[in-house]
């Protein structure tokens, strides 16, 4: 397993429902993060179609494995490098159930897929209605080390990552498209749960304007005592590499051990709680 | 919350660069060749023309003064041309006295006296002007309505609402002014109190009964799901106003959306039909 690599934050714009226009786009960007020596390259959430798609996106969705991840997996093998990109999944065994997924692909193919498991549907997030909850927190054994996935609004739920990191997880993923008026909340949570974790977590965001939505970008890694260690500019297409660098934890879990002072039996009262409410 | 003016405030470079990126995002996708708008020497149109000068040239937006006879006021058409000079804009003005004249006297139920009907012509009629222009050379129709208005419904419908962009829309009027103030709108529209202008000596604040500066903050309090009491309480003003603002805002929702129609099959517009604005 690699102690130390370098990841590739790309954010990117998509052009909606054109899968071929953004693999191709992603595939530049592969290109550009290869030359810079980056293992690890993170596209924003739902990538692959753009995310204001509607109800388009029942013809959009696609099984895994499926012509778009057999594209994406050609590519990382073609490159030598690891994916992490976002799709609408569809159920193997239904016509029309869809999940919002998070898909991680190594050099030698598919290793892992995650399905978003907390569904923004208020203020102007309609994603229950087009998608099924996932129902698993997800971390891959990778060359890179343990590889947990998160989707965007997930990241207000401290659970998710957590459970990620409780599985081995070492570097968090966490695939984003925000818009605009929601940054300080992003930009804050990352941080807190890359702390709480003791973790690396790479946040990689959307841009681009969809339907009048502006998403902000602001794509970064931070490592494990929260100190950002590389961040994409705002609002535009961007490519930046930082550096991971998993030794670093040791100090960072010495300083603040928030693993070590976990309260299982108070999760028994938060689930409790969280019915009662 | 506490309702202070000071909470209308917005990062308004963030704000500028927004609506630059938005509208030239959308010339973009769309493929047209530039903006038509109507400019009337008012605040908003002024506003939304130099924002859209700024965001793709003025050689490529045009703006139609469009004034008629009896609300004719040099002070306005002097004010939209500077306003087109400043942001280097295509202008040309058409009178639309005779145009309205022949609705006037071909409508059998026309009523002179009926000062809202009448003026819901000339916002109407002016939006058919725009629209031609916009078949005619391509172009796309940027509306100058602010959230203000739209919120309260105090504009025409089907009239200077039509565009197909409005990059205004979710600024109040009083943000409208302060960003207007930063991207050197002329100081003088800066200064005017608004008018639709349907009729001679409409003034906005007048006929509305309360000044923008309350209006807004009762509209930002409706749109923050506070309580009528609570934003009078906080505003120190008769909660009958507010509760007159806030029906107000309710029962003008017809204005903002696609006509209402009953569902008799699988897909509707209007109801479930959720498509993309966006061209592919």
């Amino acid at each position: 397993m690699r102690e130390e690599f370098k990841v590739a934050l790309a954010q990117i714009s998509c052009k909606h429902g054109d899968k071929a226009a953004n693999i191709k786009k992603m595939k530049k960007n592969l290109e550009k993060a290869k030359q810079q020596g980056a293992e690890l390259v993170i596209f924003p959430e739902l990538s692959l179609i753009g995310y204001t798609v509607k109800d388009e996106i029942y013809e959009l969705a696609e099984t895994i494995p499926g012509q778009s991840t057999n594209a994406l997996e050609k590519l990382a093998k073609e490159k030598g490098i690891h994916i992490v990109f976002g799709m609408p999944e569809l159920s193997e065994r239904t016509e029309a159930t869809i999940y919002n997924t998070a898909v991680l692909i190594g050099q030698d193919g598919f290793i892992g897929k995650y399905r978003k498991m907390y569904l923004p549907t208020h203020s102007v997030f309609e994603e229950k209605r087009y998608f099924r909850q996932g129902y698993h927190a997800e971390a891959f054994e990778t060359e890179l080390g343990k590889i947990g996935l998160i989707i965007c609004y997930d990241i207000f739920f401290p659970e998710v990552s957590r459970l990620t990191r409780l599985k081995g997880a070492k570097l968090i993923v966490c695939i984003s498209a925000s818009p605009a008026v929601r940054r300080t909340f992003f930009e804050t949570l990352t941080v807190a749960r890359a702390m709480e974790n003791t973790a690396f977590l790479a946040y990689v965001n959307l841009v681009g304007v969809e339907d009048g939505l502006q998403f902000w970008g602001g794509s970064r890694l931070i490592d494990s005592s929260g100190k950002i260690l590389a961040k994409a500019k705002y609002d535009e297409e961007d490519l930046v590499i930082g550096k991971v660098k998993y030794a670093d934890m040791r100090s960072a879990e010495t300083f603040v051990p928030t693993l070590r002072d976990l309260r299982p039996e108070l999760f028994d009262e938060l689930k409790e709680g969280a019915e009662q409410l | 919350m506490e309702l202070t003016p000071s909470i209308l405030d917005l990062d308004w470079s963030e704000v500028e660069t927004k609506i630059g990126r938005f509208i030239r995002d959308y010339i973009e996708k769309s493929g047209a060749k530039g903006i038509v708008l109507g400019l009337s020497g008012g605040l908003d149109s002024s506003t939304a023309a130099a924002l859209s000068a700024l965001a793709v040239g003025g050689d490529k937006v045009l703006g139609l003064l469009l004034p008629e006879k009896e609300t004719y006021n040099i002070q306005d058409v002097k004010h939209a041309k500077l306003v087109a000079e400043k942001f280097g804009l295509k202008t040309e003005m058409i009178d639309i006295t005779t145009a309205l004249k022949a609705f006037y006297n071909t409508i059998p139920v026309f009523e002179t006296a009926d000062k809202l009907c009448k003026g819901n012509i000339k916002a109407r009629t002016r939006m058919i002007y725009l629209y031609y222009y916009a078949n005619k050379l391509s172009l796309i129709v940027c509306g100058s309505s602010d959230k203000s208005e739209t919120m309260i419904g105090y504009f025409t419908k089907w009239g200077d609402v039509a565009a197909d962009i409005s990059p205004l829309m979710d600024l109040y009027k009083t943000q409208v002014r302060k960003l207007a103030q930063r991207i050197g709108v002329p100081k003088e529209i800066l200064a005017k109190p608004a008018s639709p202008a349907l009729w001679p000596g409409q003034l906005a604040e007048e006929e509305l009964g309360v000044k923008y500066e309350t209006l807004d903050l009762i509209l930002y309090g409706l749109e923050h799901f506070m309580k009528t009491e609570e934003i009078a309480q906080q505003l120190g003003i008769k909660k009958s106003l507010v509760d007159k603002i806030k029906s107000r805002w309710l029962v003008m929702e017809h204005k903002r959306r696609m006509p209402l129609t009953i569902k008799v099959q699988y897909r509707t517009v209007g109801f479930d039909f959720r498509l993309p604005r966006e061209l592919h």
